[in-house]
């Protein structure tokens, strides 16, 4: 009985450290140690349907800026978000306004993803506990659930994931009550330096049938060294224009 | 049988007198309480309507279980139309709700702008008449907003505010306004999150032109609501949706059957006190009248005779009791209806539950006052079962030897 248990101990810690090295790998293929991306988003609702196109700026899970390039109404708004905070910058009031952490949960531009998932505050590797839960030949399902002290919106992500490349294949998100909230689907992955990425992703929200989010990665330079100067509050005025 | 009642009623002067007063206080305090806790709630329902509700609304169909941009109304004029052609409407105006970050110098708050027709609105709503300070009817890039919402932002009239919400193309809408007004209603959520923008400005921010989250009406008569609701469903399409005030409110209109079970069960205690009173009272005075009974039965009533005196007695009683109750109990009803006593400070106190005013009214209602003497008679009627059945147990011999 003992040795079962040792056996079992052993199997379970094993699993655990698999999983968190597949989610760090899969975390490494996303952020690099900076990245630069130019995204086109194409948002889809019951009545209406746009287009956005934007830049962003990452250096890690805590420094993050986002320039809109179109449509043109919107071109130039910035965002810039700094230690699990964020910041707005509307070029046509010419202000610069602090996005309350309540808020954090409300989509983003009228899109079908949060506040958070733009400036990818929250880390899957910092912030959940990974567990593998099925494997399939490459691809293996890893269950995150959100740890105790968390500050994340998420009480769990179910994520399938190919490890050939340690790149998503389909995120579930579950709210705090363990009800499914919505899937991200990814497609199209390329290689990018020593990089993998996904580089269209579908996201649609389980609770609202006629929206649908997909967002296009046109371009994607990692570790090109990104300079600090994006990562501060007068960077959202300055690369505003 | 029913002048041996008359005579027995003025020769047992204390049962009667008792069961007199018993009965004409629990019927008059019966009436009183009833109208005064119906009078609340109805003031209560009456205000938190008048204050932004409003009587009915229509909706797009899933707006309520969705929300978002994507199902507004989006064509007023049309619904307007068929509204015209409904009598007994009083008024009605469409508003556009939209919600965004509000900033100040300081301060930034997630905050409920609404798009309205100031004039329009001020017939269905109590928003201008809970205007604080500067100006109701503004124009331009002003804003008319919650007193607690103003101090959370930290800015008083002629500030400037920034705001960044979506417009109804889901594009970046934000702008600066200017404090023009600060309102109170009371209700506390309402004044700590809201905003009102003129109809005009809100629709060239937002293109919300001829849109609208929901159309809100009165009528005239409360008491039709629900006529004139199923009226406007069947005049209006298929895809719009028609509340009235108790679906909108259904949490107050929970709280007001609550708090009248509660009144109704301190009632019912009392009245189970006033009815083993009545019940021992009589019981008492029949018991002493056992040999009486036992020589009207030696010289040939029938037990039913018995029964019908012991019932007109205990009817009369009641009857004459219960009408100086409803004159009584009534006439203060209907005079606190007309004259409502005004407590200072209960609007402070209660203003979470949509209370706006100090005035606490009766509700004069005949009906109302019907069912409640009713309910005394049935009482008074059922505590002479007992006695009644205790007489019949006696011979006419054993009773005329009862001591």
């Amino acid at each position: 009985m003992k040795k079962l248990l040792i056996i079992l101990t052993l199997a379970l810690t094993l699993s655990a450290n698999e999983a968190s090295q597949i989610i760090k790998k899969l975390d490494n293929n996303m952020r690099g140690k900076d990245v630069y991306m130019k995204i086109s988003m194409s948002i889809k609702s019951l009545r209406h349907e746009r287009t956005m196109k934007m830049q962003t700026w990452a250096k890690g899970s805590k420094k993050s800026f986002i320039k809109v390039l179109y449509p043109p109404k919107d071109k130039g708004i910035t965002f810039l978000s700094l230690n699990n905070e964020m910041w707005n910058y509307i070029p046509k009031i010419e202000r610069t306004i602090k996005i309350p952490p309540s808020m954090m949960l409300q989509n983003w531009m009228g899109s079908d993803i949060s506040n958070d998932d733009m400036v990818k505050q929250s880390s899957l590797v910092d912030d959940y506990n990974p567990k593998i839960i099925k494997k399939d030949a490459k691809l293996v399902t890893i269950e995150l659930d959100a740890k105790d002290d968390a500050a994340v919106v998420w009480g769990k992500i179910v994520s399938v994931i190919n490890t050939t490349h340690y790149t998503n294949v389909k995120d579930t998100f579950y709210d705090e009550d363990g009800n499914a909230v919505r899937v991200f689907t990814y497609a199209k992955v390329k290689k990018f330096g020593k990089y993998y990425l996904p580089t269209i992703w579908t996201i649609k929200p389980l609770n609202k049938k006629n929206n649908l989010t997909t967002m296009t990665i046109e371009d994607v330079v990692y570790d090109k060294g990104i300079s600090d100067k994006y990562f501060r509050k007068s960077a959202l005025k300055r690369f505003s224009r | 049988m029913f002048k041996l009642a008359i005579k027995n009623i003025f020769y047992y002067k204390g049962r009667s007198i008792t069961t007199f007063l018993l009965t004409f206080f629990s019927a008059t305090l019966f009436i009183i309480f009833v109208s005064f806790m119906h009078g609340s709630h109805k003031t209560m329902l009456h205000n938190a309507l008048k204050v932004y509700t409003g009587t009915i609304q229509i909706y797009q169909k899933d707006y309520r279980d969705e929300g978002g941009y994507d199902y507004l109304i989006f064509d007023n004029q049309k619904v307007f139309n068929s509204l015209e052609k409904i009598k007994g409407i009083k008024s009605y105006t469409s508003r556009v709700e939209t919600f965004g970050i509000a900033s100040s110098k300081n301060n930034s708050s997630a905050i409920m702008l609404t798009g309205v027709d100031f004039k329009k609105e001020a017939k269905i709503s109590e928003l201008k008449n809970a205007l604080k300070t500067g100006k109701y009817n503004t124009k331009s890039n002003c804003l008319y907003m919650g007193e607690d919402l103003a101090k959370k932002l930290n800015i008083s009239l002629d500030h400037e505010l920034s705001f960044v919400g979506s417009a109804i193309d889901y594009s970046f809408a934000a702008d600066i306004f200017k404090l023009c007004g600060t309102f109170k209603t009371g209700m506390y959520e309402f004044d700590n999150s809201s905003a009102f923008l003129n109809r005009e400005y809100f629709d060239g921010l937002f293109y919300s032109q001829n849109a609208s989250s929901y159309i809100v009406i009165n009528v005239n008569d409360l008491d039709k609501n629900n006529y004139i609701a199923s009226q406007i469903s069947k005049s209006i399409g298929k895809d719009l949706k028609v509340y009235t005030w108790q679906d909108l409110m259904k949490s107050m209109v929970e709280l007001v059957k609550v708090d009248s079970i509660f009144g109704y069960i301190s009632m019912a205690l009392f009245f189970m006190v006033i009815f083993f009173v009545i019940l021992i009272y009589g019981f008492i005075n029949i018991s002493s009248r056992v040999k009486e009974f036992g020589v009207l039965k030696s010289i040939g009533l029938r037990d039913i005779d018995i029964d019908k005196i012991l019932i007109y007695e205990i009817l009369i009683l009641t009857l004459s009791a219960i009408v100086i109750a409803i004159c009584l109990g009534g006439s203060i009803a209907y005079y606190f209806e007309i004259n409502p006593i005004v407590i200072e400070g209960i609007s402070d106190m209660y203003k979470d539950y949509g209370i706006i005013s100090d005035t606490v009214p009766t509700d004069f209602d005949i009906f109302t006052i019907f069912w409640n003497v009713s309910l005394i008679f049935s009482l008074n009627i059922l505590s002479l079962i007992y006695p009644i059945y205790y007489v019949r147990t006696f011979t006419p011999v054993e009773a005329m030897r009862h001591v």
